[in-house]
This record gives structure tokens, C-alpha cells and sequence, in this order.
């Protein structure tokens, strides 16, 4: 049976990637007939970055990244071959499986907490040891512990469906400077678009004047006033041009019918481009995935919706060379019950479930860990996130467990201290 | 009791001239800020007296919350009376602008951009035109009467703390621990479940002889208004650390006090009125921990008590508190100047805290009227030191106020349209600090550099209003004057000549665009650092 969603053009794509041909030279045709951008230099600047796909609710790691077909608790869906030999996804994930050679997929990921209301925090903030702190959500660490670099855009991006604004929960005891600028539904935040009233020549003089006023106070007063004044004045300015991450006018037709013009799709496509123009960290919330009742049509219709944006995503960023210096992840907070309810549903398991990842510091075309025959438990060594926290820490370069927070005087693991690095997922 | 806000002022102007005469006797303390200040310093250069220009600009803010209008400004550097300074802070102590800037200063620092509410603001507006005493300021807010038609608003303090949000406990230890914070001077957030690990003074007995209090408090449901209800206190709480697990207890109890023998009562005589439950209402008990709180905390005998209320006070005026952060009064955290702090405590004492008495004595000390620029080519000093007058954040309400003086007429503040709580509520919100984060520093934000960028508002107010700055600019002819009127209006200061010359500068490659030029050029001061402080 044909898949609906496959279309000739994309079986070309893949067997071209399966023949390894390198992107990023000159006159190499990217996709949609498109010339590849000359930004591929630019981007090989390895700002280190980072791509987090949260699929709030808890996606269905049966329906997704470990199906197990013809099993007790299986479902009605398939599993289908993936780029790499031997590896199989569910029939719902058919352009992501032609992406999977990029792709570190652990199998056996096994946490502790099967609510929503705590397990969401617990896992975005890794779980660590209770140390009477707020710890940070992944963002907002890497945030601190990478540091700023030059691109002058806000670290750390949320785009989220609804309401968007300065999210200073976030950081946890980091301080609200540390917390995510979220983008509702990709909409910039208050005050970001020029007033009707100033012209861009104004603009460009206010900008000046005051850079000019700031200098001359700064000769005879404490420069660090001016320079965090001067910081946050250059961000506005600085988001205020880039229009195009916003103004989904200007994204090109081609990548939005690429990535979906479905809310995720649009949002993927947005993230994209906020990791082209050198944020940090990108998040990208989509949410509904807590699937109780009737989870075998509720899959099918979410896990096409991140199937199309995400493996556009991890195509184009391969394409650009950007999979060296950008960490993916695509997880939720825990997984679903391999037993099936009354309501043709699935509920939450945090004992067995699965997260996908690509990228920088991390190993391709793998998988880590595997569950039982019938998917109920973890077979091999089972990973908390705090382990997860450990390796993504050191994929990026940070050595987790001698780096510490200073938390005014209280020093502070930044990942669960009895924990460690996932070895096998590790360049 | 009912007080008319005329009898209040009536009141408040007796005891202002009683206070006066007081103070008088009390300058001695403005001496000794600077003894205890300059005995401290060793070799090395510290700023001269501020000029007229940086007083009348710093003291407008700190008491009035505002800069002084252009009229304000020149009357005031024009003035050759010697006294004038001290004239200055005394008209300034009087005028109806000190009980609303205290009433924004206070209600940033006690609930922390928690939420709005009139009851609380009436009470605080009122209890700072009366120049109530900080104790039984701090008495009204700890035990709140919801009888009293004024000052029920206090309640607000706990209210908003108890409030649940979403589906988490209500917050006791949060409310708690700000109550030892704020009033004390102590944090003692990490002492619920062991002593202090690194604070040998913060005991667990500490937090939990407030958390029991806190914890049998409720959000009355009865009352339209901010009120706060406590249960039945029959027994001591009981407490171990999760370190040795030794069972411990107590009664109420204020850290630094002792603790307070919980009554037993015969069948039906618990309460004073019982709880009624056809109106919802949950009776007054005869006992009531938090009036025992109120009465040990805010008290002149509870040492940390008058330090936090001199330390906070200080940190007003100065840009920094002798112990620093406010909240870590602690024996490992000492102060920069301990014996400044003991006398500071000791007036505050002695004049029975009496806020603008204080507040008075620190602004005639040569130290708060120091400079915040060093002698050329000197390196950068330590903020403790108070070799220069230290940078201040303004308030949200102070850069609003500001604004609309700046760019109204010589005499009268710009009037924004549309409704002033909201408008007040855009300031707060991009000049403010996010919920519970105290505003200490001076953190300027993408929140607002885009509003100072882009809003309606900061755009209303540089729209060419007949007699407004904007409009009077650009009718001014003179390159030169321009620039004095400008830098007068927006910075409280003359220009320098290198400014000067900018200005005309620009003006003279924009000719046919005056009005456009001359708002960019004020739009750069209201946006630059300089505007945004208190130096």
C-alpha cells in the first residue's frame, strides 16, 4: 500500500542522501529547485545551538519511535524501515525514517514521575537532586552556561501556539534575565514592531543619539550601567530588523508547503529560521499529545503533523552543515501505556519511552537501548533524564559533571549528580 | 474608627511639626552617617558635594518621585539662600508628592509586583500622608482589621500570597518567609526543614515558630475586600529536621523573641465571636497568633526589627544597604559599617520610627549629598565605601512620573489619554521587575528598551502639545538655548559644550525637519542611561 503522503520527488531525495552526497557546495540544488543559501558559510561560524521540540502530553513512543507491530499491545499500525538498516519507526513517521541516519534514538528512557503537572517541570528542569532550589529548565542552563554569543538575538526563543511575552519561570533560580522570549503563535512580543509614528531614518538617529548620550555618561560614571542599557537597546534594535523571523510574508512559499502550513509546520519553519540567525536556544511547543481516548486516530493526525515539519528540519539543517553545531531533540515528558484502555487510548508511562535526537556532539544513525518484546519495560539499561541531561550537556561541549552554578555561594550540579553521561550516544 | 483624610492631615501636620522639632535636636544623626561613613575611608579620593543641578534632580526623586519640573528646577538653582538644600528636603517632605512616592516605593517593596488592589493602595497612600510610625505601619499590615474602614486594606500583604494558582499548595512557607524577610531582614527560606546550612543563626525553630502562624491563616470568603481569617491554634507544631530527625515543637514564635504559651480554652469559649455559617463567616478566636506576631515583631525591643527598618530605609537613599542583600541579616553577613547601622536603628528607635525623621537626617548627611563622579583619572571605587553617591534604580512609577515632566509644559506634567491604571500598568510592566523578584538593581530589560522603542505611550508624549517640550523646542530659534532648554527639561542639567555642539550640529543638518529632530534628540535622553537612574 502506497503511503498518501509519499511523493516520487522525495524517494529521489533520499536515495541521494543515501548515496552521501555532501551539501553545502556551490551549485548544489537544495530542495524545492531552490540554490542553496550562501548563509552555509556563515552558519559554519558553530555558534553551538539547540533545537528542543517539546510534544507536550506525551506522544506515543508505540506509535513513533518503537513500534511494536503484531505484539499484545501494538495497535493497528505498522512499522516501516527507516534510512538505517535494521531500524524501524512506526508507518506514521514515513519522512522522518528517511532521515533516520541522522538521527540518536534511545529506546530506553525511564523516569520517575507520570503526571502532567509535576513530570512536565521535573523533566524540562532534568530531574536533578532536590536541593531546596528551582532549577532551570534546559533552555534558560544552556542559556547560562554557554553564554551569550554575537548574534545579537535574544538566547533563548520559545514558539509556542497562543500567547507568547517574557517568560521568566523559566529560569528558576538562575533569574528572569535567563528566562525564554516566547513568540505566541510566532508573533513577535509587545512593542517589537516600529511605531507608525517613527520613520526608519528616525529610528536609525534615536539609535544613534542615545548609543551617543550613553558613551558620554559612561566617561564619568560606572560603565556597567550603560552597558546593560546598552545591551538590551541593541537586542530591540537588533529584533526590530529582523522582521523576516516574524513576518511569515516573507518565509518562502516553498518551505512553508515544505514544513506544513499547519500550526507546527509553521512554527518548525519559524525555529528554523531563528537557528539561521544564530539564537541559542529554540523551542517549539506543540501540544495535545495526551492522547487517552482514541489514540490510534489522535497519532495519526499528530504524528503526521511533527512527521512533515521535523524531518524538513533535519533535512534542511543537515543540508547546511548546521547538524554539526545544533543539537535536536524531540521529546515529551513521558511516554504511553503499551496497554490499550477502554477508551481505545493510551495513558501515561514514564517507565519505558523514547526520546530522538540529532546533532551536535551526539553519534548518527543509532539507536540506544531497547525495550522488551511488547514494549511494556526497558530491557537494557534504562536512562533517566538526568541522563539525557548529562549527555546533551556534553554533546554541547559542557563537561557536566565538574561544571557547577553558583547559586550567590551555593554551588550546584548542573545535572543530577548520580548520574552520568549516555556513553553510546557520544561523537 | 473612621478618620476623614482631613483629620488625618490635620494630624499628620501636628505631628510633623512635633517631629520636627525633634528632629532638630536629632541632626546630630545626620553627623554622625558621616563620620561613621568618612572614619572608615582610608587614603584616596572621594567625591565633592554634588552640584545644585545633580541635589535638586536626586532629592526630587527620592522624595517626590519625579524630577523637578523646568520652573522647579531653575527656582531652585536660582535661590541664594544658603539653606536652600535644607529648605528643599523639608518642602519636598511636606508636599502631597512624598506620600505617593512612598506609597509606590512601599508597595514595590512588600509585594514585590504581586498585584494591585485600591484597599491597599488607600491604606498605604493614607498611613504615608500621616507619616505613620514604620512599627505600627508594620503592626497594621502583620494584623490586619478588616473593622477598619482605612486601613483593612493591609490584609493585602497576606492575601495575595495565600492566593492558590493552578493547582500547587497554597504558598505558607512563601508567606513566611517574606514576613521575615521584609520586617526582619531574614531569609529564612532554607531553615523549614533543617538549620540553615551555611547560616548559623537562621534555626529551623526560626521558620517554623512564624510557619505555624502562617500556615492556620485563610483567605476570608465573607468580605469583599482583602481580609484574612485564622483557625483555632490548639496545640504547638511539630517539627524535625530531615538531617537527625529529632522530633521537635513550638508554639508562635518571632525569631529573636520568645515563645508565646498557647491558651486552652473551656468548650465554646474559643472564640471571641463564633464562626457563623450562614454568612460564611469563621469567627474571631480569643487567641490570635498573628496579633502575638505583630506585637513581638514590630516592637523597638526586636533588634532585627529596627536593623531592617534603618538598613531598608538606608538602602533608599543611598543605593545600597549596609547589609547587603537586605534580606541576610545574619552575624556571617556583617555590615560595611555596623556601627553606623547601631546608631541608624537606635534613632530610628528613639524617634519612634518615625520614617521622614530618618529619612530627613540621611539627606542632610555631606554623604548622601556627595557626587556620584570621582575626581578625574581615580579607578573605580567599591559601592560600599560611599566614596561617590552609588547609582539608584528608579521605580517604575518614578521613570513615569519623570517622563511626564519632562515632556510637559515648564510647570505641568504631560496628561496621557485613556485610563491612568492602565497606563501606570504599562510602566509597571516594562520597567517593573517579573512577580517576587525584588527590585534592587538596576536591570533594564528587552521589555523595556522596546517599550521606551515603540509603546503608544513614550510616542504620546512626544507629540507636539502646544506649550509642551516637543512644541516649545522647536520654537526655539537658538541652537544653543534649544540644547539648555532640552538637557533642563529632560536631564536636570546644563549641557556641556561638547553637547551643546552636537545639538546644534544636528539641528543644522535636519533644517527642514525640525519638529523630527528635535524629538529624536529628546527621545535619545528620556532612552539613555542617564534618565533612567538616580545618581
Amino acid at each position: 500500500m502506497t503511503n498518501p503522503l509519499c511523493k516520487p520527488w522525495e524517494h529521489r531525495l533520499s536515495r541521494r542522501q543515501w548515496f552521501g552526497s555532501a551539501a553545502g557546495a556551490a551549485g548544489v540544488v537544495g530542495l524545492g529547485g531552490l540554490p542553496m543559501p550562501v548563509l552555509a558559510d556563515e552558519i559554519r561560524r558553530k555558534y553551538k545551538q539547540i533545537l528542543f521540540v517539546w510534544l507536550d502530553g506525551g506522544v506515543s513512543q508505540l506509535e513513533s519511535w518503537d513500534p511494536k507491530p503484531n505484539t499484545e499491545f501494538g495497535g493497528p499500525f505498522r512499522a516501516i524501515p527507516t534510512s538505517v538498516p535494521g531500524v524501524h519507526f512506526s508507518e506514521l513517521l514515513p519522512r522522518t525514517a528517511r532521515q533516520m541516519h541522522h538521527l540518536a534514538v534511545c529506546r530506553s528512557v525511564c523516569t520517575q514521575d507520570d503526571a502532567h503537572s509535576s513530570g512536565v517541570d521535573r523533566i524540562q528542569r532534568g530531574d536533578p537532586k532536590n536541593r531546596g532550589v528551582i532549577y532551570p529548565y534546559f533552555g534558560a542552563a544552556v542559556t547560562k552556561l554557554l553564554g551569550p554569543n554575537d548574534s545579537g538575538l535574544p538566547p533563548y526563543v520559545w514558539i509556542k501556539p497562543l500567547s507568547g511575552g517574557f517568560m521568566h519561570k523559566d529560569a528558576g533560580f538562575l533569574g528572569p534575565k535567563y528566562g525564554s522570549l516566547a513568540f505566541g503563535d510566532g508573533k513577535p512580543p509587545e512593542n517589537l514592531l516600529q511605531h507608525a509614528s517613527v520613520s526608519d531614518r528616525d529610528l536609525k538617529e534615536r539609535a544613534a543619539l542615545r548609543t551617543l548620550a550613553d558613551q558620554r555618561y559612561a566617561q564619568t560614571h560606572r560603565s556597567g550601567s550603560t552597558d546593560a542599557n546598552s545591551f538590551v537597546f541593541d537586542m530591540g534594535l537588533e529584533l526590530m530588523r529582523r522582521q523576516d523571523l516574524f513576518d511569515t510574508t516573507k518565509f518562502s512559499p516553498q518551505d512553508v508547503e515544505r514544513y506544513g502550513t499547519h500550526d507546527l509546520g509553521r512554527h518548525m519553519l519559524q525555529a528554523r529560521k531563528m537557528l539561521d540567525a544564530g539564537v541559542t536556544f529554540v523551542k517549539v511547543n506543540s501540544y495535545g499529545w495526551d492522547s487517552h481516548g482514541d489514540n490510534f486516530n489522535g497519532s495519526l493526525s499528530l504524528v503526521s503533523k511533527f512527521d512533515q515539519p521535523f524531518a524538513a528540519m533535519i533535512e534542511d539543517l543537515a543540508e547546511r552543515g548546521m547538524l554539526d553545531n545544533v543539537l535536536v531533540i524531540a521529546m515529551s515528558e513521558f511516554g504511553r501505556t503499551p496497554r490499550i484502555n477502554g477508551h481505545l487510548g493510551r495513558d501515561h508511562w514514564p517507565e519505558a519511552w523514547s526520546i530522538a535526537m540529532a546533532g551536535c556532539g551526539l553519534k548518527k544513525g543509532l539507536v540506544v537501548g531497547e525495550t522488551n518484546g511488547n514494549g511494556t519495560y526497558v530491557k537494557s539499561e534504562p536512562y533517566d533524564i538526568g541522563h539525557m541531561f548529562h549527555t546533551w550537556f556534553n554533546a554541547l561541549g559542557i563537561n557536566s559533571q565538574k561544571a557547577e552554578y553558583n547559586n550567590a555561594g551555593q554551588p550546584l550540579p548542573i545535572a543530577h549528580e548520580d548520574m552520568h553521561p549516555v556513553k553510546e550516544l557520544l561523537a | 474608627m473612621q478618620f476623614t483624610l482631613r483629620t488625618l492631615g490635620l494630624i499628620g501636620a501636628v505631628v510633623g511639626l512635633m517631629m520636627s522639632s525633634l528632629a532638630q535636636a536629632g541632626d546630630a544623626l545626620a553627623k554622625r552617617v558621616d563620620e561613621f561613613i568618612n572614619s572608615r575611608l582610608k587614603e584616596g579620593p572621594t567625591a565633592l558635594s554634588c552640584g545644585d543641578a545633580s541635589f535638586v534632580r536626586r532629592v526630587y526623586l527620592d522624595l517626590a518621585g519625579r524630577i523637578p519640573s523646568a520652573t522647579e528646577a531653575t527656582a531652585f538653582l536660582d535661590d541664594n539662600n544658603p539653606n536652600k538644600r535644607v529648605a528643599l528636603i523639608d518642602k519636598l517632605l511636606a508636599s502631597p508628592d512624598y506620600a505617593r512616592r512612598m506609597a509606590d516605593q512601599f508597595h514595590a517593596m512588600l509585594m514585590e509586583r504581586r498585584g494591585e488592589n485600591t484597599e491597599w493602595n488607600k491604606f498605604l497612600l493614607t498611613s504615608f500622608e500621616a507619616n505613620k510610625p514604620w512599627d505600627q505601619l508594620a503592626k497594621e499590615i502583620l494584623d490586619p482589621d478588616s473593622n477598619h474602614d482605612v486601613n483593612r486594606g493591609a490584609a493585602f500583604f497576606h492575601t495575595k500570597r495565600l492566593e492558590k494558582v493552578g493547582q500547587q499548595d497554597t504558598d505558607y512557607p512563601g508567606l513566611t518567609r517574606d514576613v521575615g524577610r521584609l520586617f526582619l531582614g531574614m531569609d529564612l527560606q532554607c531553615a523549614q526543614c533543617h538549620n540553615h546550612l551555611f547560616i548559623e543563626s537562621y534555626k529551623q525553630s526560626d521558620f517554623q515558630g512564624l510557619f505555624t502562624v502562617y500556615q492556620n491563616t485563610f483567605i476570608r470568603t465573607d468580605l469583599k475586600f482583602p481580609a484574612i481569617g485564622e483557625k483555632l491554634m490548639t496545640k504547638k507544631q511539630d517539627f524535625s529536621s530531615v538531617f537527625d530527625k529529632v522530633a521537635m515543637s513550638t508554639g508562635p514564635r518571632v525569631p529573636g523573641a520568645s515563645e508565646v504559651e498557647i491558651p486552652t480554652f473551656e468548650k465554646n469559649e474559643e472564640y471571641i465571636t463564633p464562626p457563623d455559617r450562614k454568612t460564611n463567616f469563621p469567627g474571631i478566636p480569643r487567641f490570635r497568633p498573628m496579633a502575638m506576631i505583630a506585637r513581638d515583631l514590630a516592637n523597638s525591643t526586636n533588634k532585627s526589627f529596627a536593623n531592617n527598618f534603618a538598613n531598608r530605609v538606608w538602602f533608599l537613599m543611598m543605593g545600597r544597604g549596609l547589609v547587603n542583600p537586605l534580606d541576610q541579616q545574619h552575624v556571617g553577613n556583617a555590615a560595611s559599617h555596623p556601627e553606623l547601622l547601631d546608631a541608624l536603628a537606635q534613632s530610628a528607635v528613639d524617634l519612634k520610627f518615625d520614617l521622614k525623621a530618618v529619612l530627613r537626617q540621611i539627606a542632610l548627611s555631606e554623604v548622601y549629598q556627595r557626587d556620584s563622579v570621582l575626581p578625574s583619572g581615580t579607578a573605580a571605587v567599591k559601592p560600599e565605601s560611599y566614596r561617590v553617591a552609588n547609582e539608584k534604580r528608579l521605580t517604575a512609577e518614578q521613570i513615569m512620573a519623570s517622563v511626564l515632566v519632562a515632556t510637559g509644559t515648564r510647570e505641568k506634567p504631560t496628561e496621557l489619554k485613556g485610563d491612568a491604571e492602565k497606563n501606570r500598568a504599562a510602566f509597571v510592566k516594562a520597567f517593573g521587575n517579573v512577580p517576587t523578584d525584588p527590585e534592587v538593581e538596576f536591570s533594564p530589560s528587552l521589555k523595556s528598551s522596546l517599550f521606551l522603542l515603540n509603546d503608544a505611550l513614550i510616542m504620546d508624549c512626544l507629540q507636539p502639545q502646544p506649550g509642551h517640550l516637543i512644541d516649545r523646542l522647536t520654537q526655539t530659534e537658538d541652537a544653543k538655548t534649544l540644547a539648555n532648554e532640552l538637557y533642563l527639561c529632560v536631564l536636570t542639567r546644563q549641557p556641556t559644550a561638547e553637547e551643546s555642539a552636537a545639538v546644534s550640529e544636528y539641528l543644522s543638518k535636519n533644517p527642514d525637519r525640525k519638529a523630527a529632530a528635535v524629538t529624536n534628540l529628546a527621545w535619545s535622553l528620556l532612552a539613555s542611561t542617564e534618565f533612567c537612574l538616580n545618581h
